[in-house]
């Protein structure tokens, strides 16, 4: 199963592959069965996460089963789970209720205030952080941060003189676009060798040792 | 009142809640702030599997197979059995004793993946970027004065950017007389760089995330405010 | 030094209640059964059918096997075994000691049972074999076949190989012995001659030994053989078989054979033989000390060696050689008896083995005399070597009451050697017997009978691997004890258990002769290395260690959570923006300065054609939906305003779809849109691709199920470059990048608008600046930008005051609390120095 399973990653890798470099009006077959693989890989992927939700019922299903301490809790996920789940395949996702009810009466909302109340941690961690890290890289990160925030904000009367005109605009188009840069570099790098990685079925992330 | 408005008032209504709920955490962690996370979690998941089967098996895989068995085709038939079968497959992830076949489809998964986003990493980011990298001083051509200054002032500084960055993530080091493992000098001169480079990106994106988290904040409690004003106006 | 027993291995000296070697960690237990179980000079081999062994057994061994054989004389000589005073050789006995067993054995042997299944040959009725007993020993130095029985007189039939042989054992010997030889031949001169054998017919065994290949010793044997038949024909009762003569040694003769080997070791030492056996040496085969007094016994019509018809015509034992009668069988001439003193006196100080040695070492160097009537003898008819044949057929014309006795006999078909000697006694014993070679020239003759009586029975496998159960050639080759006491190989009972030697047991023992006589020679175990080999040795040790040892997380004492300032922080962010909302605040300017970025987004929406079809791929979550809808909302306000496009939603984000009616919905409810929802792209990165390749295939159907490329917002509309331009509304850098990545080769010119989160903004700008985006509205700030840019103030001014109060305060926060918090660090860290 193990060399099974590397082999069908390798081979649909490379037939995927494959579609990207030869030009379709010589090989039209290859660039099409590109097409129908991914097709097949969407479908595959939808799935995926119909098993992954199918798992997170299980669990908290078997919580409140058990009765483990946070069961309500559990209970509540999957009573809103099924209700949303039921709402949906039967008005469909598209429907005005469940656009008012569940994305701007439940998913947004929570979603947003979660994200407000990021705020708070994220003045409070950028106040403390010179305590610890009183380094190169913490105090430009400070100081950077200082003049967006203040680059980002005007007053009544206009932008900030120099900051917004000229420092803000500096900073987010040259200096941090070097760094930016570099970081994508790396991580497309990464990327790169880790696709290769598993073309050469040196990791089997889909199982396998 | 109509039912539009109606929905519009229990969806205000639910916001309300909700948001006052995840705020509550502010004070610390309350059952309160548990309850809106679970529901959240379970009215969103659910909400994905609904627009998963409907947006995504629906139209992909049940009226191609619906369609097959209408035509009989087996061309048809052919193209919708294998996401059938991966389907299966995958399904036998639930089962501990079957879950090994799973394996199948998810290689299938990762093997196509993996094609594509080497491909898109190679062509998206790393031949664009190593050529505009390349080409940063390219602006500057037929340019004069103050502005060319600027210019290669500029590229030179996203060059020594970009260099210092990649630097920085270069971890191969020599022994040192003392036996101790250091990268070399340029090296690592130009890593110390690199890391105030890096320090200023993640600066602007912290900034960025402040700034996102602080409009975020601020729309939860307009729509607050909003909600209030409108039971106000409404009654 | 009575408790002190010497190390078998290393020769320390440890008590006597050690079991193990001071020095050496050797077993201590086999010296004090060394003199148990040893091998003594004299003592026989244990008879043992080891042929299946011989293929199992280590390169080496077979080696030394085909080395032994070879080398028969050199190497038997360490088991001479020790006669008389008188009879013990003067010369050293790991030299040559072994020669004078060497004709004993010759002089007896046969093929025993365990070679003949190595040489394939089988197992020979003990009759036919009697005249053959010197050819065992070319069986086991070769093929059968090298033999030269069938025409002795054809020099061309000596192998190449046994020539070579010839001249290997010949030359150190007679460089040796050369003195010795002259004064054997002296007295050899000085004996009279011997009459030819009377009772030998002229054509039988000479033709098969009168052969100038064939050396003068094994035809000495095969005619002592045809003796000791006749002996035994004429009834003396004197010669006797030996007790530890193999079956095939005991067979020679038959029953009727056995009194012939009956000779006392006193009689053995008689040095009569010596110059008899010499008388009867043909002229051309013997050497020059012994051709003088053979020539005058030479018959006109015979060609066999004098000596040999002598041998075979029985009557001539008075001319038996030294070397030959020193076994067991010694002929005192009755004639010449009264020589006897006389050669006696002569050869007295002589040793055995060198008599022995005469005409072994002198056989090669003339040839013999060619035999003519081989023709005639009849042939054997069974599966014997030809050379065994041919003798056959002559001690079948002498023998024949003899040989149907031998096939009468028990050992005809009984397994060579019998797994012990002794029967039921302790297998130990059987080291206390002399070899078989040895026993017969040394053996009394107490037990004639016991070897013919005790049929021999088949060995298993149970003692065939014991130590004490070694075959009779292993223990042949094993050195016996000289002077001082050395283990025996029964006394290693280690069973190997691997390599080539496994299920052996005792086959690699600290015999003497490999046993160091004195402590191993030091040898020094340190690497030769130079300094930068140290040099490298110590870095990779350094880098070894580093990778094994833990190394400790830079700690920090953790800093207590204030509660009060977050509840402070907090509190204030809320209660500062709810009431800059709720007074509805717009005393902040929106900024009037537009990034390059912005600038771009905002000329590209000028230079769209009306009606275009553009791509939206709304790919954000539900957190950022305000400060999305923010920047999106004035941007198609003026697309919808001016441009009126055709919108094609599409999402990889499963509540895409509904965040994208939400902008339809909202932002732009007053607007006639035309859209098509595609809705949610599954696979990420695998969904973008399929849906760039075939967006009708990896979208068919809108949202709300219809087909969505049949609708009149996409009429056209089939490939994914048909679109006039994509507009990416993402707070996600990853998803810009996927986006950008996987359209790379299929947008060309389509413009590609990214309106983005705040935060995902740093990492779209490289993108942007490599020219892959076109444009770029970044958040709240692009979007109160762009509202400024269409003038026409919507949710990014409302919320414009709250975000630079919000901006502002987090500048104050952070660079006060900032700096304050720098300078405790600074303090703490300095109190924690000065505390170390």
């Amino acid at each position: 199963m193990r060399v099974f399973t590397a082999v069908i990653a390798i081979a649909f890798g490379l037939l995927v592959l494959l579609g990207y470099f030869l030009p379709p009006t010589l090989f039209p077959t290859v660039v099409d069965l590109q097409t129908v693989l991914l097709n097949w890989a969407v479908i595959l992927t939808g799935v995926a996460a119909l098993v992954g939700i199918f798992n997170l019922i299980i669990v908290h299903t078997d919580k409140v089963r058990r009765a483990e301490k946070g069961s309500v809790y559990s209970a509540l996920l999957v009573l809103s789970m099924l209700f949303t789940f039921a709402a949906g395949m039967l008005l469909r996702p598209d429907h005005v209720a469940m656009q008012r009810v569940v994305l701007s009466g439940i998913i947004l909302p929570v979603e947003a205030a979660l994200m407000g109340l990021l705020v708070v941690s994220l003045l409070y961690a950028a106040i403390r952080l010179l305590r610890r890290r009183a380094d190169a890289m913490g105090i430009f990160f400070i100081l950077t941060a200082v003049v967006i925030f203040l680059g980002s904000a005007t007053l009544p009367f206009g932008d900030i003189p120099v900051i917004s005109t000229w420092i803000r605009p500096w900073v987010t188009q040259v200096l941090a676009l070097g760094g930016a840069r570099g970081i994508l570099i790396g991580v497309a790098l990464g990327t790169l060798m880790t696709g290769l990685r598993v073309l050469f079925a040196m990791d089997r992330p889909y199982g396998g040792k | 009142m109509s039912a539009i408005d109606m929905l519009d008032l229990f969806s205000g209504g639910l916001s309300f809640l909700f948001t006052v709920l995840i705020l509550s955490y502010l004070i610390g962690d309350n059952p309160l702030f548990r309850i809106a996370v679970y529901v959240f979690v379970g009215a969103a998941s659910g909400y994905v599997a609904a627009v998963v089967f409907w947006q995504v098996l629906y139209p992909l895989l049940v009226l191609p197979t619906l369609s097959a068995i209408q035509s009989a085709s087996l061309a048809q038939g052919l193209y919708v059995l294998m996401p059938w079968l991966g389907l299966i497959l995958i399904l036998m992830k639930v089962s501990s004793r079957l879950s090994g076949l799973a394996r199948i489809a998810m290689a299938f998964l990762v093997g196509a993946g993996a094609a594509v986003t080497l491909v898109g990493a190679l062509t998206g980011t790393l031949i664009p970027q190593f050529n505009a990298t390349i080409d940063i001083f390219g602006g500057a051509v037929g340019k004069g004065g103050f502005e060319l200054v600027e210019l290669l002032f500029s590229g030179g500084v996203v060059l020594l950017g970009v260099i210092s960055t990649l630097a920085y993530f270069h971890f191969g080091a020599h022994p040192k007389a003392d036996g101790s493992m250091r990268r070399l000098a340029p090296v690592e001169i130009l890593a110390w760089v690199g890391r105030i480079f890096i320090g200023i990106t993640l600066g602007v994106v912290f900034a960025g995330v402040y700034a996102t988290a602080l409009t975020a904040l601020i729309e939860r409690i307009s729509s607050l405010i909003n909600f209030i004003a409108s039971l106000f106006g409404m009654f | 030094m009575a408790d002190l027993i010497n190390c078998p291995v290393c020769g320390t000296e440890n008590p006597s209640d050690q079991e193990y070697c001071r020095s050496c960690q050797a077993a201590l237990a086999a010296t004090e059964e060394g003199d148990a179980s040893s091998i003594q000079p004299g003592q026989s081999p244990t008879k043992r059918q080891t042929a299946e062994l011989e293929p199992i057994l280590p390169q080496w061994l077979r080696d030394a096997r085909d080395a032994a054989r070879s080398t028969e004389p050199e190497d038997s000589n360490q088991a001479m075994p020790p006669q008389s005073e008188k009879t013990r050789p003067i010369a050293s006995e790991d030299l040559l000691a072994g020669l004078q067993s060497q004709s004993g054995q010759d002089e007896d042997e046969d093929v025993p049972d365990w070679l003949a299944n190595i040489t394939g040959a089988q197992p020979k009725p003990k009759v036919e074999q009697q005249p053959e007993t010197t050819g065992a020993r070319w069986v086991e130095m070769g093929a059968r076949d090298d033999f030269p029985s069938e025409d002795a007189a054809e020099e061309a039939d000596m192998p190449d190989w046994l020539a070579g042989l010839q001249a290997t054992q010949a030359q150190p010997e007679k460089d040796e012995l050369t003195d010795i030889y002259n004064l054997t031949r002296s007295v050899n001169e000085s004996l009279p001659t011997q009459p030819p054998a009377q009772e030998v017919p002229p054509e039988a065994a000479p033709h098969d030994f009168a052969s100038s290949e064939t050396p003068e010793w094994l035809r000495q044997m095969a005619l002592d053989a045809d003796e000791r038949s006749a002996t035994a024909e004429a009834g003396e009762q004197s010669a006797e078989l030996p007790l530890d003569a193999p079956d095939w040694l005991s067979g020679l003769g038959g029953p009727g054979s056995e009194s012939t080997f009956g000779e006392s070791s006193a009689e053995v030492s008689e040095p009569a033989p010596a110059e008899s056996e010499a008388l009867d040496l043909p002229p051309s085969d013997m050497p020059d000390w012994l051709r003088g007094s053979a020539e005058s016994e030479k018959p006109a019509q015979d060609t066999t060696p004098k000596w040999l018809r002598e041998e075979s015509g029985g009557a001539s034992e008075p001319e038996t050689p030294a070397w030959l009668a020193s076994e067991d069988t010694v002929y005192l001439p009755s004639e010449p008896q009264q020589e006897t003193p006389e050669q006696d006196a002569l050869l007295v100080d002589l040793p055995d083995w060198l008599k022995a040695a005469a005409p072994n070492s002198s056989i090669f160097e003339q040839p013999a005399e060619q035999p003519t009537s081989l023709q005639e003898t009849p042939e054997p008819s069974f599966d014997s070597p030809d050379w065994i044949k041919s003798l056959g057929a002559t001690e079948a014309s002498e023998d024949v009451p003899a040989a149907d006795e031998e096939k009468s006999s028990p050992f005809e078909n009984a397994p060579a050697f019998t797994p012990d000697l002794e029967g039921d006694e302790n297998l130990s014993s059987l080291f206390t017997e002399m070899p078989d070679w040895l026993s017969n020239a040394i053996e009394p003759t107490e037990t004639p009978s016991s070897s013919a009586s005790s049929a021999p029975t088949p060995i298993t496998s149970d003692d065939a691997l014991a130590p004490s159960d070694l075959p009779s050639w292993v223990q042949a080759m094993r050195p016996v004890e000289t002077g001082i006491v050395q283990p025996s190989l029964s006394s290693d009972r280690t069973l190997e258990s691997r390599g080539a030697l496994a299920g052996l047991q005792g086959v690699l023992p600290a015999v003497p002769g490999f046993a160091p006589t004195s402590k191993p020679k030091a040898i020094s175990i340190k690497l030769n290395t130079n300094e930068e080999q140290l040099k490298h040795a110590g870095i990779l040790e350094q880098i070894l260690a580093a990778e094994t040892s833990p190394v400790p997380m830079e700690s920090y004492a953790a800093l207590r959570t204030s509660r009060g300032l977050r509840w402070v922080l907090g509190f204030l962010m809320v209660v500062m923006i709810a009431v800059v909302l709720g007074l509805r605040m717009e005393n902040f300017s929106t900024p009037l300065l537009a990034p390059n970025e912005t600038r771009a987004a905002m000329s590209l929406v000028d230079a769209l054609p009306p009606n275009a079809a553009l791509l939206v791929a709304v790919d954000y979550e539900a957190s950022r939906a305000g400060e999305m809808e923010v920047a999106v909302a004035p941007m198609f306000d003026q697309l919808m305003l001016v441009k009126q496009p055709r919108l094609t939603f599409v999402s990889t984000n499963e509540v895409g779809s509904m965040l994208a009616e939400r902008i339809i919905t909202g932002p732009l409810a007053e607007h006639n849109v035309s859209y098509v929802n595609l809705g949610y792209l599954s696979g990420g990165q695998m969904g973008i691709r399929a849906f760039v390749k075939d967006p009708v295939a990896a979208a068919p159907l809108s949202t709300s199920l219809q087909p969505a490329w049949e609708s009149t917002t996409l009429t056209g509309i089939s490939q994914f470059d048909q679109f006039s331009a994509v507009i990416l509304i993402t707070d996600n850098a990853e998803a810009a990048r996927s986006w950008i990545e996987q359209t790379e080769d299929v947008r060309g010119s389509m413009p590609f608008i990214v309106i983005s989160s705040a935060q995902a903004t740093p990492m779209i700008m490289p993108y942007y600046d490599s020219g892959q985006v076109t444009g770029v509205v970044s958040g709240l700030y692009g979007g109160a930008i762009f509202e400024q840019y269409i003038g026409q103030p919507g949710s990014a001014r409302t919320y414009w005051d709250a975000y630079s109060i919000g901006m502002l305060f987090a500048l104050i926060l952070v660079l006060g609390g900032g700096f304050w918090n720098l300078v405790l660090g600074w303090r703490e860290r300095a109190a924690a120095r000065g505390a170390e």
